[in-house]
């Protein structure tokens, strides 16, 4: 004979996500590595981000990239001798804490004071997955429209810390408006500092420098 | 294929509490996904078909229930669903608290992903 049992799971996806990314915070802390996730559209200037940042901040930084798809970016970042770690995303549209628990045996966190974790060029998908970093960056260009803080709330909201607005040297060549853009992220989210800059001019790294350290406290 | 990876650790979930209570059928599985996970529950249903082919949960039956996005205003204290209008983009809408209109809001519903039951049969005396 058989019988029928109701079971009740209570799994949630995304709380289990959660669970993971405390402990990557953990491991994180035990290591003195100050984590920031960075997010944000192909093109919106992810790499040229950390490129310049490698550059101007104080910092041993390391990248865990999950966005590093051509050998040609993976190189940008390994001219600036700091350990890369590339994440096999296949076609995965966002990162989660479990892929960057297993990334973490593969950079020495010893040898770091500062770890990028770049995730997958997207807007939408990585709203949910929180990596167990200590901020997560979303960046966006004026390229890709004046609209885009606004058609993308979510990532925006409540697991963003602080939002950059990139090459604003050509807001007037493509018609965009920067300001706007500020406006709009400022709207979806007050919490969060907004930055204006031109990764090309220089403008405003200076300011996300300044943030990134108050972040760090 | 945010669907996809999504699909897997619930079909994982599902068919490990399934194997570990001796199921040899599982006859129903209830997921609620709440409406800001940017999931789309045809996708996500779909994907589940697709990796339950040849396991316990080829012919079950599968309810997706939406959990509508629920928030609490730190302006007005108001706690309760959202008005989502078509005309605008409904997550932004979201976001708002729909008596004062501010943005300082906190959703206290709408972003589960969660396997909630399985109906399973077993042997009796399993």
């Amino acid at each position: 004979m058989h019988n029928i049992a109701s079971i009740e799971i209570e799994k949630d996806i995304i709380k289990a996500n959660k669970e993971l990314a405390q402990e990557n915070q953990k491991i994180f802390n035990e290591n003195n590595v100050y984590a920031i996730d960075l997010v944000g559209a192909v093109g919106s200037g992810k790499t040229s981000l950390m490129e310049t940042l490698i550059d101007k901040m104080d910092e041993n930084i390391g990248v865990i990239a999950g966005d590093i798809i051509s050998k040609f970016d993976a190189k940008r970042i390994e001219n600036k001798n700091v350990p890369v770690v590339g994440l096999n995303t296949g076609k995965e549209c966002h990162l989660d804490a479990h892929l960057v628990e297993h990334a973490l045996p593969d950079i020495n966190l010893n040898d770091i004071s500062l770890l990028f974790i770049e995730n997958v060029g997207n807007l939408i998908c990585p709203t949910d997955f929180i990596l167990g970093s200590h901020i997560r960056i979303v960046i966006i260009s004026v390229t890709e429209g004046d609209d885009t803080a606004e058609k993308h709330p979510m990532i925006f909201r409540d697991d963003a810390d602080f939002a950059i607005v990139n090459k604003v040297d050509l807001a007037d060549a493509v018609g965009a408006d920067a300001d706007k853009m500020v406006e709009d992220i400022q709207k979806i989210n007050p919490k969060i500092p907004v930055v204006k800059c031109s990764l090309k001019t220089g403008e405003g790294v200076d300011t996300i420098i300044e943030t990134i350290n108050k972040f760090k406290g | 294929m945010h669907e996809l990876s999504m699909a897997d650790s619930m079909v994982n979930a599902i068919l490990n509490t399934a194997k570990s209570n001796d199921a040899i059928e599982i006859k129903e599985a209830t997921l609620e996904i709440g409406e800001l996970t940017m999931l789309n529950p045809e996708q996500l249903k779909f994907m589940i078909g697709v990796l339950s082919k040849d396991t316990l949960l080829e012919n079950t039956k599968m309810n997706i229930n939406m959990l509508p996005i629920k928030i609490e205003c730190q302006n007005c204290d108001y706690k309760g669903e959202t008005k989502t209008d078509d005309e605008m983009n409904h997550l932004l809408a979201a976001a708002k608290c729909p008596k004062c209109n501010d943005t300082n809001v906190k959703v206290i519903q709408g972003r589960e992903c969660n396997v909630k039951t399985i109906k399973i049969e077993r042997e009796d005396d399993a």
